[in-house]
């Protein structure tokens, strides 16, 4: 029999549970508004790219010093900033799609940072990296989600305007101010270091999901922006704590039941959301 | 003032046309017509700055930054981007230092002007193509910028929002300010634009618009 017990009693019962729970909720509340932020300025598939490209920073992070929280960290950020950087430099010489360039550039990422793993012998597991596990969070890795979290919501609370303007038309706001570029570079930097915190927690690959689902289920909820945004971090933190419960009560590992939850949300939005959803024909509101 | 010198653009190794060598004093208004393809809208994107020359230069009297406002084709706009009306517009008010009520009042002002009152809580993507056209248009009035730089302001507006669009660039012009807007209509420039520069592969010819237009009230739209 399933009572209201079952929803909470994990948690205050394990401490790892908790950890994994607080750390999921607080990441949750900033990679979702980010996704929006992706999913508006079309580069959805960028928290995919650098995921990957994430990896070949943080194998060698590991190989010069063991499994430690900062030099994972140094590593990833490192690699994943040159990745997009890179990316970006080479659609801003060569007129390559930006999208384009990044697919070309993560599967090289991705194979340097297998053949360093290898390298540095197998003691750390490609799939963990990957696929992480929410509950080994320990204190370190809890207090750095908390802090890049708040960190990115300050600074998305600062750069809004600017992002906004220079998301939906860039070259008005280059007349007016030059903050673009600003809000533009601070905005990737957010996404890798998010990208960077989660993957030690759920995993390089599973964050990813954890970051676009919600943004792209909040779409089918609202028209306002700050409303998306609310929706996306609510769905990202429901996400977090049923799939953290699945996987305590049915033994699943719990990124991809987490980001399973997340699909899960994403299906019913687009069948049962209320702007555009499937059941809701014809289209409220539209231009013809 | 906009003063152009030896100034060409296009794609590199292509240029559009020979070498363009153009003054414009403060407060004039003109109008660029020609050809589609001919290079009308990368001619006002290479004044605003938004696009670099093949050669030469284009100097400006007013700052860099707030000083002339540019109206883009509406195209470039993500007609699905989640704000409403009010909040497309009131970007224009960007930079200004005016108490939050004195700007309230300006944009419902604004708004008003452009006959968009009611319309403030649509959503983008409920608004018809010609309903955008006069956000953007009011976005562009409270800039309050000394350069005007219009693209096709017309495009997509009924005949009342033509007759609204060339009242408010007649008063633009009375208070001084410098316009330029790219146009289709040789009909509408030849009404209300008194100069006109005309782009061609061969040469740019600025003139009076009455000369280089040929007046019928039939003109043929470019």
């Amino acid at each position: 029999m399933l009572t209201a017990t079952h929803f909470w009693q994990p948690f205050q019962e394990f401490v790892f549970m908790r950890r994994a729970l607080l750390g999921g909720l607080v990441l949750a509340c900033s990679t979702a508004p980010l996704g929006v932020f992706l999913i508006l300025r079309r580069m959805s598939l960028i928290g995919d790219a650098v995921a990957h490209g994430i990896l070949p920073g943080a194998a060698l992070g590991f190989w010069f010093a063991g499994l430690s929280l900062p030099a994972l960290t140094v590593g990833g950020l490192g690699a994943g900033l040159s990745m997009a950087g890179l990316a970006a430099w080479i659609t801003r010489r060569t007129g390559l799609r930006e999208d384009a360039s990044l697919a070309a550039i993560y599967p090289i990422s991705l194979a340097a940072g297998v053949l360093i793993l290898g390298m540095a012998g197998k003691r750390l597991d490609l799939l963990h990296l990957l696929f992480g596990s929410a509950l080994a969070v320990d204190g370190p890795t809890l207090t750095g989600m908390l802090w890049v979290s708040a960190a990115s919501l300050v600074a998305m609370a600062l750069i809004y305007r600017p992002l906004l303007l220079d998301t939906l038309d860039p070259l008005f706001l280059q007349t007016v101010s030059r903050l673009g570029p600003l809000a533009h570079g601070v905005f990737l930097t957010l996404v890798v270091l998010n990208l960077v915190i989660g993957f030690q927690a759920i995993g390089a690959l599973m964050v990813v999901g954890l970051m676009m689902l919600p943004a792209a289920a909040s779409r089918f909820w609202s028209r306002r922006l700050p409303m998306l945004m609310l929706v996306a971090a609510l769905l990202g933190c429901l996400s977090v704590w049923l799939g953290l419960l699945l996987s305590f009560y049915f033994s699943l590992p719990s990124g991809p039941a987490i980001v399973l939850v997340a699909g899960a949300s994403y299906l019913l939005s687009v069948v049962f959301g209320p702007v555009h959803g499937l059941l809701r024909r014809p289209p409220l509101l539209t231009s013809q | 003032m906009i003063r152009c010198q030896g100034l060409s653009w296009g794609i590199p190794g292509h240029p559009l046309t020979p070498p363009l060598h153009m003054e414009r004093p403060d407060g004039s208004l003109t109008a660029i017509i020609g050809a589609n393809g001919s290079g009308k809208s990368s001619l006002l994107k290479v004044i605003a700055g938004l696009q670099k020359p093949l050669t030469g230069k284009v100097s400006l009297n007013v700052q860099r930054r707030g000083g002339l406002s540019f109206l883009p084709q509406q195209q470039h706009l993500d007609r699905q981007f989640p704000i409403s009306l009010q909040e497309l517009v009131a970007a224009g008010s960007w930079g200004n230092r005016q108490e939050p009520a004195a700007r309230n009042q300006r944009l419902k002002a604004v708004l008003d002007d452009w006959a968009l009152s009611g319309l403030e809580h649509r959503p983008l993507m409920a608004l018809s193509g010609g309903e955008l056209q006069r956000a953007l248009l009011a976005r562009l009035s409270l800039t309050e910028a000394p350069l005007l730089l219009l693209d096709e302001p017309h495009a997509a507006l009924d005949e009342k929002g033509q007759a609204l669009l060339w009242d408010n660039i007649q008063r633009w012009h009375r208070e001084g300010r410098t316009l330029v807007v790219v146009c289709h209509d040789l009909a509408a420039v030849h009404q209300h634009i008194p100069h006109t520069l005309l782009i061609n592969p061969s040469g740019c010819v600025l003139g009076r618009s009455a000369e280089l237009i040929a007046p019928t009230p039939y003109t043929q739209v470019a």
